[in-house]
């Protein structure tokens, strides 16, 4: 570990190339197993190995990228172990003193929850390889090509379980800047150096200049160095083949941009040859590399995202919603094992403004170890925000921190001596942050004095765990205004001690400080303001309290005194519940009813009509003069593409809306011609999509159109029938698949055969223009097209 | 044959490629803030609907000719535009991308004339997504042959598009094992859930 920390502080540490090129081009057929074929043929894999060495790397890859029992199982080979020892003492040989990496791959399969593989089976496959690798007297380790976060931190676990030497991990990123399960590249640095990787990086995959850009976004985030080992370019194709054609002229020149990007560690994958890395090697020797700019960072992620917390001037909101407490539907669902009502919470509260998400499935009758892991396995594949670990049992967040596949927070450590000697120790393990709870055996402190000591005292327990003040958060210790009422000025002083003289993140339990209080929203609003005033970073709540919260924030500033702060809490729970909002008076009530057919405001079209009729429009003028006017205007819009399909539709389902209420009103007679004209649609037979075909009924109903809708895969002989009945002259036939669109012109045929009088109108996404003509029908391409038709053939 | 299956298939939703097959043109369209916030949480709700799995596997090919593609498996494609596109080729990866059925009855309750707004953001999110899968299927498997230095061809076929016809979508049903992700074949060879793809391409050396 020493001698590769002490290189760092003086050069970029040159890495070798490609590994699987080399050996093709020395012999080894294509499909062949590299592992297996090089401990058949040592001395190739040693002349690779030295060819990089004699060009400068300081560091060569043992080759064992694929030498796990899932991936060896493939060529029969049982003994992993020695695979990996034999494989690693060919690189100590070839290496003679040099460093050589051990190289650890991904296994092909995806780690719970992305995929089937358990994720201590996942562990355990890493760990054997770690074993052999170790017996072979590897310096240092590179878990590499990783595309699932997850598996990467098995395989980090899995090496930090078993030895403390130096571990590189370097994950492989997609054009989109992200890996195939979506991680970005901060995200990634953020979970894998919390868990002790001790260089993050990036490679394979991509060329040099796609990657230092990877690089420079990582740096500012880092306090471990950065690796990056490009592939030699992207892959070109020509006369029917595929290679990579970037020389090693033009790779090594990135190598400048790589050290002012922040890259501490180089090399080359895919591609890349041992004159790659010479010329890498002479352009980087001479430069002074960038060490990491920070020694720690508050920050949380999930396996697709990422927040910053230090130095943010905004406030980081905990959903606090996924608690079984006091809901009997959540408890009921979680003793059963169900899942949707903590998904549905999840995106609610996502869409309400929560940063974070805090966790807890406490409650009677569950198991709360086995249900808080797949509750974090659920929510870590259908959410992207952070969690936060909520519990009091430690076997609990035991479990969940080694599952969840990124940063998270632990709520809560107190004082208490049991508590802190268990959870301490993992969250160092897993990389967690962790929020201090002052509280301790002697139970909650009142004062801001006594709960300042406990948070000390913690602290400096954290420390010897390698904490740092970024690593932790401190809880004010909220407690209800109504039993406590002395206390929310002591939490306040303790929110202003970390903002000002402590210097660490501070956070509250917002709805703590309303319990048994009436107004609990506006409380809450009221209190949050106080608390941000105060320098608050983070609060557990509901998203919406803190919308409100801004309203009262002028008014705190004037609240300093203790005395006063207890009255403004209490007034508050005096204040009458606020009215509904007012309409908006000054706008006339039919150019409301037009605005929302415009703009496809369903949720109130019908409070503008009842306006708009209480205030002596009549029903026919309403429909005639607003509304149609508005729906034409829309189809205006589409056309134009300045309006596009779901407003289109919003508008059509407001116009909807509107038109149910009023048809019943207006006068026999007084509709639209369009009114007395039937058309019939249908999906022909052997096609099940209907989507399109019921936006056109949508539309056509609100101009005033009687449609017949017969659904999806209907026969050709069903739709005559229909045609007969209803004597109809307009038919409208929609298909999406080229092999039944050919149903529409049996449909057209019969009723030509039939001797029947009624024009075709085709649509669908395989349809075209040409097709309906050579059928004899009209073609639409959409809902507003399909009207226009349908009005100019009824007339 | 081995068959990769992916359960879940772990995707981004594609947003941008969903706004634009809903219509939306950058610079044209006209979006208030209001309608955007709606059809982003229409895109979101679409997520928890979303039961996207995936199943992939190689074949080698052992023979091809002018019109017609012998595979291992005793698998046979006829298509002359199939076989053009792996000429050269050893090997053929098979694909297929799910979307799931739950989000297919959540757009059919929706169209029948409740919330069509949604139906439609749902359908598009669960096309998009489920050819996304595809895309991520093949950047997987070119991530585990660019260590063989081999990698896919860049064009894929579909069963149903030009010669190669519909009912190839048996085969590749049965080899993939569809039914192990939820997938089934209608006797008019249309794969239900109905937001299901699957593709053929090649796999070429580099």
């Amino acid at each position: 570990m020493d001698k590769i920390k002490k290189l760092l502080k003086k050069k970029v540490i040159i890495l070798d190339g490609a590994t699987g090129t080399q050996l093709q081009k020395l012999g080894m057929p294509q499909g062949a197993c590299p592992e297996i074929w090089c401990l058949e043929y040592p001395e190739i894999i040693s002349k690779i190995h030295k060819e990089y060495l004699d060009v400068g790397s300081d560091v060569i890859y043992t080759c064992s990228f694929g030498a796990n029992r899932i991936k060896l199982s493939q060529h029969g080979e049982k003994n992993i172990k020695k695979v990996n020892r034999d494989l690693g003492l060919i690189a100590k040989e070839a290496a003679q003193g040099k460093l050589v990496a051990a190289d650890i791959g991904p296994t092909g399969k995806f780690v719970e929850p992305y995929g089937e593989l358990k994720f201590d089976e996942a562990v355990d496959i890493f760990g054997e390889q770690v074993q052999g690798l170790l017996s072979a007297g590897v310096d240092i380790f590179v878990i590499e090509t990783m595309m699932d976060i997850q598996e990467a931190r098995a395989a980090l676990i899995a090496v930090k379980e078993l030895t403390d030497k130096f571990t590189m991990v370097t994950m492989t990123y997609e054009k989109d800047q992200r890996t195939l399960g979506g991680t970005d590249p901060v995200t990634a640095l953020i979970t894998l150096q919390s868990l002790g990787a001790d260089a993050v990086g990036c490679n394979c995959s991509m060329g040099p200049q796609a990657m230092v850009k990877l690089i420079k976004t990582m740096k500012p985030y880092s306090y471990v160095p950065l690796v990056a080992k490009p592939n030699a370019g992207m892959p070109k194709l020509k006369a029917g083949e595929t290679f990579f054609d970037m020389k090693a002229g033009e790779f090594s020149s990135f190598g400048k941009k790589f050290v002012e990007a922040g890259a501490n560690i180089l090399g080359g994958c895919c591609g890349t040859s041992p004159e790659h890395i010479k010329a890498l090697k002479k352009k980087v020797s001479n430069l002074k590399p960038i060490l990491p700019l920070r020694k720690s960072i508050s920050a949380l992620s999930s396996a697709r995202k990422s927040i910053i917390l230090d130095k943010s001037p905004n406030l980081t909101i905990v959903g606090e919603s996924i608690n079984p407490t006091g809901k009997k539907a959540l408890a009921s669902q979680l003793r059963q094992g169900k899942t949707s009502l903590v998904r549905q919470l999840a995106i609610t509260q996502k869409q309400q403004g929560a940063n974070l998400l805090d966790v807890n499935v406490g409650t009677t009758g569950i198991d709360e170890k086995n249900t808080l892991k797949e509750i974090i396995k659920v929510l870590s594949v259908t959410n992207d925000l952070p969690l936060v670990i909520d519990s009091s049992d430690t076997a609990a967040i035991e479990q969940a921190l080694r599952i969840y596949p990124g940063r998270a927070l632990i709520n809560s450590i107190s004082a208490e001596k049991k508590k802190t000697d268990k959870l301490l120790p993992l969250a160092a393990k897993y990389g967690a942050m962790f929020i201090i709870l002052p509280l301790s055996e002697s139970g909650i402190p009142k004062t801001f004095k006594a709960r300042k000591e406990i948070i000390q005292h913690i602290f400096k327990n954290a420390e010897k765990f390698g904490f740092s003040k970024d690593d932790i958060i401190v809880d004010g210790l909220t407690l209800s205004v109504a039993s406590h009422p002395q206390c929310s000025p002591e939490t306040l002083k303790v929110i202003s001690w970390c903002s000002k003289s402590f210097k660490v993140n501070s956070i509250i339990g917002l709805s703590n400080i309303s319990f048994g209080m009436p107004n609990r929203s506006l409380i809450n609003a009221a209190f949050l303001a106080l608390a941000k005033s105060r320098g608050l970073s983070l609060v557990i709540a509901n998203p919406q309290d803190e919308k409100k919260a801004g309203r009262e924030a002028a008014k705190c500033r004037r609240v300093k005194k203790d005395k006063e702060i207890i009255k403004f809490l209490e007034k508050f729970s005096k204040i009458p519940a606020p009215t509904k909002k007012e309409s908006l008076k000054s706008v006339p009530a039919d150019k409301k009813v037009y605005r929302a057919v415009l703009e496809g405001n369903k949720e109130d079209i019908k409070g503008f009509i009842e306006e708009a009729l209480s205030t002596g429009f009549s029903p026919d003028k309403l429909v005639h003069d607003i509304m149609v006017p508005a729906i034409n205007k829309v189809g205006d819009l589409f056309d134009k593409k300045e309006y596009f399909l779901p407003q289109l539709i919003a508008s059509a389902e407001a116009m909807k809306i509107a038109f149910e209420r009023l048809e019943p009103l207006l006068e026999k007679g007084q509709l639209d011609r369009g009114k007395k004209t039937v058309i019939i649609l249908a999906t022909v037979k052997g096609d099940i999509h209907d989507i399109g075909k019921n936006i056109v009924a949508l539309m056509l109903k609100n101009h005033g159109f009687t449609v017949i809708d017969l659904g999806k895969d209907v026969s050709s002989s069903k739709i005559i029938k229909e045609i007969k009945k209803h004597k109809t002259v307009l038919v409208g036939l929609s298909a999406l698949m080229t092999t039944t669109m050919v149903n529409m012109k049996e449909v057209i045929g019969l009723a030509k055969e039939e001797g029947l009088d009624c024009r075709f109108v085709v649509g669908g996404a395989v349809v075209t223009k040409s097709y309906a003509h050579s059928l004899g029908a009209q073609y639409a391409a959409d809902g507003v097209e399909a009207v226009r038709i349908a009005k100019s053939l009824s007339r | 044959m081995q068959v990769n299956f992916f359960d879940p298939l772990n995707v981004a939703i594609p947003v941008k490629r969903v706004y634009t097959r809903l219509g939306y043109a950058q610079g044209k369209t006209k979006l208030g803030p209001d309608q955007k916030d709606k059809i982003d949480r229409f895109i979101e709700e679409a997520k928890g609907l979303l039961n996207l799995k995936g199943a992939a596997g190689l074949l080698t090919i052992e023979e091809i000719e002018a019109r017609q593609i012998l595979l291992s498996e005793k698998v046979c494609f006829r298509s002359k535009a199939l076989a053009e596109l792996l000429k050269g080729c050893p090997q053929v990866l098979l694909m297929a991308a799910t979307s799931g059925d739950k989000i297919i009855q959540a757009i059919q309750q929706d169209s029948r004339g409740e919330n069509i707004m949604r139906a439609v953001v749902f359908d598009a999110v669960a096309s998009e997504t489920t050819d996304a899968g595809l895309d991520w299927i093949t950047n997987y498997f070119n991530s585990q042959l660019s260590r063989k230095n081999m990698r896919l061809t860049q064009r894929r076929f579909s069963a149903g598009y030009g010669d190669f016809s519909l009912e190839n979508q048996e085969t590749i049903h049965k080899i993939l094992e569809l039914d192990k992700i939820g997938v089934s074949l209608t006797f008019e060879y249309l794969l239900i859930p109905e937001k299901t793809v699957t593709a053929v391409c090649g796999v070429k050396d580099q």
